[in-house]
């Protein structure tokens, strides 16, 4: 069940990002991308544990996702934390508009940091979640139900990336995604 | 970045309709790719004005 918490949570924060995306009317930045993809990644360990039984396997596919996913918010934090530097000329400046912020912020944090704190927390879950030897053990045959969800939930992340497979190929083709601000994205001409 | 994303969506489909357990191969494709794609947009050198 809890697994399939982590699951859920994940898919939920891929479409509030689509709904912060549609809302606003931002395009997302390759390291923004990224960090959706160590996401889906997480999303799939979970979905393996919900789907096949807990593995340490299906875990490592959590914490290489969640790693990977850190080191990508971490930079693109550190990017913007300091606006008297521009990441164009690689110079620092005198103004403090010169590199700021990407996007609005949610809460009080942008997107980047509230990934920091996702990625951080989802370590430590997976770490805590380790602790508990018994679902390692064989198991008993799990109710029908329980199976009917499990399907439903991988179905969710199905859909999810796949819907993130077509939007990206909408904004970035088969290439790199620019960022420079002016994306070829005809949605939005 | 849309190959990975579809290397994640196949690998969500095969988990959900045949039970595939191999389909984390792909997972760990589509980060490879991703880690292709950040260490190509990081350029450390001239972007965090780092000296390496």
């Amino acid at each position: 069940m809890l697994n399939f918490a982590g699951m859920t949570a994940m898919i939920g924060i891929l479409l509030g990002a689509y709904v912060y995306q549609f809302s606003y009317r931002e395009l997302p930045c390759t390291l923004c991308l990224l960090q959706r993809a160590a996401m889906v990644g997480i999303a799939f360990g979970a979905a393996m544990n919900v789907r096949l039984g807990p593995d340490p396997r299906h875990y490592g596919v959590c914490l290489v996702s969640a790693m990977f996913g850190l080191a990508i918010s971490i930079r693109q934090t550190l990017l913007h934390i300091n606006p008297f530097f521009d990441t164009q000329t690689a110079q620092p400046t005198l103004e403090a508009t010169a590199n700021p912020p990407f996007g609005e912020s949610v809460m009080g944090f942008n997107l980047y940091v509230w990934g920091v704190v996702i990625f951080g927390t989802v370590i430590l879950a997976v770490g805590i979640t380790q602790l508990f030897r018994g679902q390692f053990e064989p198991r008993k045959t799990e109710p029908e139900w329980l199976g009917r969800l499990a399907s439903t939930g991988v179905a969710m992340l199905f859909v999810v990336a796949a819907l993130l497979t077509v939007t990206t190929f909408m904004e970035c083709g088969f290439g790199d995604c620019p960022n420079d601000g002016s994306w070829n994205w005809w949605i939005f001409r | 970045m849309t190959v990975t994303f579809g290397l994640l969506a196949v690998s969500s489909y095969v988990l959900w309709r045949r039970k595939a357990g191999w389909g984390w191969s792909l997972v760990m494709a589509a980060l490879v790719l991703g880690i292709i794609i950040f260490t190509r947009d990081v350029d450390f050198s001239a972007k965090l004005g780092l000296q390496l």
